[in-house]
């Protein structure tokens, strides 16, 4: 039943985490950096939902193979669980600046400099998730549920 | 368990996909098409026929008949234009006008023939024949042609014949009485007959010309033409009319309001009159179907009587290069900036917006002249205005600039805490027309007379007051706050 709790505590922080990113009137994305033309562009082509599901889906994706794909006795220390984290970490960022390039440069779009700075806040908001996420899965790996702290 | 684990993650994943992928297709497609600017007919067009191939499914957007409901696809364009950043307007009810039809009404009176001389340029005859070429249902069962002078007489050829003619006035002599010409039985025949899906073109040298005005004072003529004026115009206050004044070879006998013919070769004024219900102009204007027809070449000046005030779309444009102090534009709170700032240095704040002013029908020395708008603040904010080009186009301000018109910059002062700026553009009877009115054409010697036109004034003035409204073309509001 306790990781029931923890498995909907994860589902429901991640969703609270979709709608304030994909919010117009609050995002979070804006709250911890804002340019205006830059803002208004990604807002206007959708693109604060998108990368919201990218890091979700990375994120979760990844303690999906770290608990269940690699579940391995010889990969359960928790610095094993910190190297992916840490990959998942300089993934997402880099997966995402260059969905923004893409989508920027297909309408004709500049703004490098601001798109570079915005994607540094994915290093708060990736590791923070991969950790929702572990603790929402780890309990029904049979190798690595006892990773990062044993429990 | 594992089960449960699955089933929940798919879930609440499928349930962000959606939403991040947008909801109803038509509203994602509107959405689309403002984003990238692409707001034309053919991209509605698309659009329509999304909506008509799917006819269970986007009911609310089609009328009991099956045609597109143009109120409700503009209510939601309205809607999903609202959420966008800067706020964007797409003017679906424009697409509604195209079975419109046409009537030209030729003035056929003494004074008009030697416009269309064989050997004359045919400045005029062109320009009607572009009206009609550019109509956009220019077929027989669209456009209907008459001759006027003491009353409307019926053109008795096809269009294609009235197009081909070489000198109209030689084969449509004998209609009518072409010694004098009676503007309220003209005007008030067009204004009764015309319906709410039509166009009336009338084309005309707006010279006054009653019968019988040997020793009557001019000033007594002009008045009586002022009254007229207001007397026929006044019955239709849902009318618009358009007073386009172009240039044409005139070649032959000048018949003065008091005094003896004489001939005249040179150029002189003619008119060409558009009279549409006010809601058929304002859709006019803003369709690109119409956009030749309403702008036709050689207009030299132009003033559209009862325009009522109109909602122009604007976007502050945050990355420019005047820009100085700093400024936020509020998101949800249209028309107002937040975080506002002046320059350390100088204590300046500038700023700019981007207008279109399409709709509002105005040439570039109306709309770039400060002195024809208003702007109240407690800053004291200055206007300046100039057209937009392609050359002031980035990759980042296109989304700003694209579709607008005209940049107004403001500058001023700006001590804060807070300020609201009311800027309006009047709307006021040009100077143009002062300046294109005789008060005696009985001599030809001077420039006035190939430029001027007699008793021009007075009858403008009375349309014009017979619609008073006094009003403006447009009005903004911005507030500005620290």
């Amino acid at each position: 039943m306790k990781h029931l709790v923890y498995l909907i505590t994860g589902i429901v922080l991640t969703i609270v985490f979709f709608v304030l990113a994909s919010s117009s009137g609050f995002s979070i994305y804006e709250r911890l950096y804002y340019s205006q033309g830059f803002n208004d562009a990604l807002y206007n082509h959708n693109m604060y939902p998108t990368m919201a599901l990218i890091t979700i889906a990375i994120t979760w994706g990844a303690a999906a193979i770290y608990y269940y794909v690699i579940n391995s006795v010889k990969f359960d220390r928790w610095y094993h669980w910190l190297a992916v984290a840490a990959i998942v970490t300089l993934l997402v960022p880099i997966v995402c600046y260059a969905y923004n390039d893409a989508v920027f440069a297909r309408n004709g779009l500049g703004y490098i400099a601001e798109s570079i700075v915005f994607q540094l806040q994915n290093l708060l908001w990736t590791p923070l998730l991969f950790i929702i996420a572990s603790f929402a899965m780890r309990w029904w790996s049979s190798n690595c549920r006892h990773t990062p702290i044993p429990q | 368990m594992r089960k449960l684990l699955i089933w929940l993650v798919t879930a609440a994943g499928m349930a962000m996909m959606l939403t991040a992928c947008g909801g109803n297709p038509v509203e994602q497609a509107m959405r689309d098409a403002m984003v990238q600017k692409d707001t034309t007919q053919a991209r509605f067009d698309s659009i329509a026929s999304m909506i008509k191939a799917g006819k269970e499914r986007y009911k609310e957007f089609l009328t009991p008949e099956g045609d597109i409901d143009y109120a409700a696809l503009g209510a939601l364009a309205d809607e999903v234009g609202s959420r966008l950043r800067p706020p964007m307007h797409w003017n679906i009810a424009a697409y509604g006008v195209r079975s419109l039809s046409l009537t030209v009404y030729f003035e056929r009176s003494g004074s008009m023939v030697p416009y269309d001389t064989p050997g004359g340029r045919g400045q005029l005859k062109k320009a009607v024949n572009d009206l009609i070429n550019f109509f956009p249902a220019h077929d027989a069962s669209h456009v209907n042609i008459n001759i006027v002078n003491d009353n409307i007489y019926p053109y008795q050829g096809s269009i294609d014949t009235f197009l081909q003619d070489r000198n109209i006035y030689a084969s449509t002599a004998g209609m009518g009485n072409a010694s004098f010409t009676d503007f309220q039985k003209i005007f008030n025949a067009i204004l009764t007959a015309q319906r709410p899906d039509n166009v009336s073109v009338l084309v005309t040298d707006l010279i006054y010309s009653p019968a019988d005005t040997k020793n009557v004072s001019i000033d007594k003529i002009f008045n009586e033409e002022n009254s007229l004026a207001t007397s026929i115009f006044k019955n239709y206050k849902g009318k618009s009319i358009i007073v386009n004044q172009l240039m044409g070879d005139y070649h032959g006998k000048y018949y003065p309001y008091n005094g003896q013919p004489f001939n005249f070769n040179g150029q002189r004024p003619f008119y060409i009159i558009v009279i549409a219900d006010s809601k058929v102009m304002d859709a006019m204007a803003a369709n690109a179907d119409f956009k030749n027809f309403m702008n036709p070449n050689g207009v030299r000046n132009s003033y559209r009587f009862n325009q009522g005030g109109s909602n122009v779309d604007y976007a502050i444009v945050p990355d420019w290069k005047d820009n100085a102090g700093r400024f936020r534009v509020a998101h949800g709170k249209e028309g107002t900036l937040t975080n506002c700032q002046g320059d350390r240095n100088t204590g300046v704040l500038c700023f700019s917006m981007a207008v279109d002013m399409t709709a509002l029908h105005k040439d570039d020395a109306t709309l770039c002249n400060p002195a024809n708008y208003t702007v109240q603040s407690l800053t004291g904010f200055k206007l300046a205005v100039k057209p937009i080009t392609h050359d002031m186009f980035t990759g980042n301000n296109k989304a700003y600039l694209e579709g607008k018109t005209h940049l107004l910059t403001l500058t001023g002062d700006y001590k804060g805490p807070r300020d609201q700026i009311a800027l309006t553009l009047r709307n006021e009877l040009p100077a143009w027309i002062a300046q294109s009115t005789a008060t005696d054409d009985t001599r030809p010697s001077g420039n006035a007379f190939a430029t001027t036109t007699l008793g021009l004034a007075p009858f403008m003035q009375g349309i014009y007051d017979a619609f008073t409204v006094g009003g403006n073309y447009f009005s903004l509001t911005l507030t500005l706050e620290n």
